[in-house]
């Protein structure tokens, strides 16, 4: 034991001392950090005096001036900013260019900060924003690094229903100084939506059921869902009433609830309805024998999520079910 | 499956030279790693900013990010390979590694509960859970195994019919939340993104422990020789193992609380390893940690600059190479036998 010991500590030696020497370099990193972060807090002072706090999911962030370089890390982000006309500089795109010129309306000039799960910090960081806009559960792992970079706030976009997704959408518009555009912008808002819901003038006993279809399962949105909730918002009763906002279910579930109305937004490649399309089930579901079945765009349906594409989805309503005169 | 002493010791190198070798390629990567991202910044810009001269536009993410980061895949690295040759030599298999004997897994069940079912929790709730994930496993590992004497074959048996159910957990949760099922993976495959100088932190903890591993590898060497003949030299075995273990987990547990189940580090590196110093623990163990290292940093540094600015985690990088390396050596392995 002893012999070993001596023999293995001399040759030991060197590992030792790299380590010491890593240890020494993280050291004198530290003190550098320290010394990094006073300097960018710093440059932020020199701006105008006027500072605001905002109150977001995770905590209060204070705002000093008006933002101008703004990082949205969740698609309805992008939706609230271009209702309030701004260009988002930096965009977690999940490199889709065509994704977010769907949901903005026209090719923008932003730079692609990587995907919405892992958006990369260190592009966020070269675009100097001057707030940066995360989600509640995507990014809460980062949210200190966020503020690192700039202020940050954190609001719900994945999990939000239709009424948090408002609340959002005002929350960026005091960040971002443009309560007034936001006021008028949700008055229209409402008077779109109330207009839609009079052209559609859907039947109170007829039942909706929004679902996401993949390959392997089939999700029906509830009442309690982002979709489902603007259903209803929009006159429809959804088929499924509960407080869950989603609820996975097999053919014989779907056939027991059976909607008169059927909105499917699917996946790209294989669907498990292609296979219960063949099930005399499915034949003898209410929206399948009175053509009430829509292919929808998942996008637009349950990814964009924000104040225009609300609208869109009501046109979208519209362009399908037709006027109801 | 036993580690046969013979064919290793004729073809053993000059360890100090080797480890020489390997520090210093350690520090040729890292200097490339600290270059390479979504952002290019010059080896002269990261001299200065390691300096803290003359600060460079680029100071903050080589401080932020990718210090922090190649600190984080050399220190886990190094663990995650130092507790797969300790857990190799345990159970005399070189088949063993942190996902066989089910500890991954139990730490990958634990996290996914958090993920899935309390989004809302605080950040600091998924290293914890997975760590004590990490420490339930091997806890229930050892308490199954009491009764035969710890027996390498029983403990392996145990770790692989735990980690089944472990699994089985995993995949009812990923079935069940459809919705998570990125997240969940995302951790699950193991990934540097959004790591900094708190996991750091938590990560040098390990470090001692690392060195009481390496401290026992003479006993761990005896081990090897059979338990009878470990028993004959006056070793308790059963204690023994039960210590070795101990300490491997903590390691391993460290690890994933920082960086989610990365594999293969713990499998492949004490392999390699093996092949270039033989299977003598004192030289074993921290050849294997500086291949560890170089493992992870590497694939850490490959999943940041291949397609920006898009991120690859690294566990799926160290799968996408570790996989076919590994089916290579024991090709070559099959050979020579």
């Amino acid at each position: 034991m002893l012999k070993w010991m001596k023999t293995g500590s001399v040759k030991g030696a060197g590992l030792l001392l790299a380590i010491a020497f890593l240890l020494a370099l993280g050291g004198c990193s530290s003190t550098q950090k320290a010394a990094d972060s006073e300097n960018v807090q710093g440059a932020g002072q020199t701006e105008s005096g006027n500072t605001k706090t905002i109150t977001h999911e995770m905590g209060e962030t204070e705002i000093e001036g008006t933002p101008k370089k703004v990082v949205a890390l969740e698609l309805s982000f992008v939706d609230s900013l271009n209702a309030l006309g701004i260009e988002a500089a930096g965009i977690a795109d999940d490199e889709k260019k065509e994704m977010i010129a769907k949901l903005v309306g026209k090719e923008t000039d932003y730079t692609s900060v990587g995907t919405r799960e892992q958006p990369n910090l260190e592009v966020i960081s070269s675009l100097q924003p001057d707030l940066i806009i995360a989600d509640a559960e995507r990014h809460k792992n980062v949210y200190e690094d966020l503020q690192k970079i700039a202020p940050t706030i954190v609001l719900k976009s994945r999990e939000s229903t239709y009424q948090e997704n408002l609340g959002a959408f005002n929350t960026i518009a005091q960040a971002v100084g443009k309560e007034e555009e936001a006021k008028t912008r949700l008055a229209e808002h409402e008077k779109t939506i109330e207009e839609t819901k009079a052209k559609l003038k859907a039947d109170p006993n007829v039942t909706i059921l929004p679902a996401v279809v993949r390959d392997t399962s089939f999700q029906a949105h509830t009442s309690s869902s982002y979709d489902g909730e603007l259903l209803e918002h929009l006159g429809f009763k959804n088929a499924i009433q509960q407080e869950e906002p989603y609820a996975e279910m097999n053919l014989e579930q779907l056939v027991e609830i059976d909607p008169d109305i059927l909105l499917l937004a699917n996946n790209d490649g294989k669907l498990i309805t292609d296979e219960w399309k063949n099930n005399p089930l499915w034949k003898n579901l209410k929206a399948v024998k009175n053509g009430q079945v829509y292919d929808v765009d998942r996008d637009l349906w349950t990814r964009f999520r924000g104040v225009v594409s609300a609208e869109a989805i009501g046109a979208n309503m519209l362009e399908m079910l037709g006027e109801n005169k | 499956m036993r580690i046969t002493e013979q064919t290793t010791l004729n073809k053993k190198r000059r360890p100090l030279v080797l480890l020489f070798i390997l520090t210093l390629l350690l520090l040729l990567l890292s200097a490339v790693s600290l270059g390479v991202g979504a952002v290019y910044i010059s080896p002269l810009d990261i001299i200065t900013d390691l300096m803290g001269t003359g600060a460079s536009s680029h100071a903050f993410i080589i401080q932020e990010y990718r210090l922090p980061r190649l600190y984080i895949a050399m220190i886990a690295g190094a663990g995650l390979a130092t507790a797969g040759a300790v857990l190799q030599g345990i159970l005399r298999n070189p088949l063993a590694s942190p996902d066989v004997i089910g500890v991954t897994k139990g730490a990958g069940l634990a996290a996914v509960i958090v993920i899935v079912l309390f989004p809302d929790s605080p950040v600091f709730w998924l290293p914890v859970s997975a760590f004590l994930g990490a420490a339930a496993a091997a806890a229930a590992l050892m308490l199954f195994a009491h009764k035969n004497g710890v027996k390498p074959a029983t403990l392996a048996l145990i770790g692989i019919a735990l980690g089944a159910i472990f699994q089985a957990g995993i995949e009812y949760f990923m079935i069940k939340f459809p919705d998570d099922v990125n997240s969940t993976l995302l951790w699950l495959a193991g990934s540097l993104w959004g790591r900094g100088w708190e996991q750091v932190w938590m990560l040098l903890p390990s470090v001692p422990f690392a060195i009481a591993l390496w401290l026992l590898s003479a006993k761990l060497d005896i081990l090897n020789l059979g338990d009878d003949l470990a028993i004959g030299l006056g070793q308790k075995t059963k204690q023994l193992r039960y210590v070795l273990l101990t300490l491997s987990v903590i390691i391993i547990g460290m690890c994933v609380a920082a960086i989610g189940s990365i594999g293969f580090i713990g499998l492949i590196a004490p392999h390699v390893a093996r092949k270039l110093t033989g299977s003598r623990h004192k030289f074993l163990l921290p050849v294997s940690a500086l291949i560890g290292a170089l493992f992870l940093l590497a694939a850490d540094s490959l999943g940041r600059g291949l397609f920006p600015p898009i991120e690859i985690p690294a566990g799926i990088v160290t799968a996408v190479i570790g996989a076919p390396y590994f089916l290579y050596l024991l090709r070559r392995e099959g050979k020579k036998a």
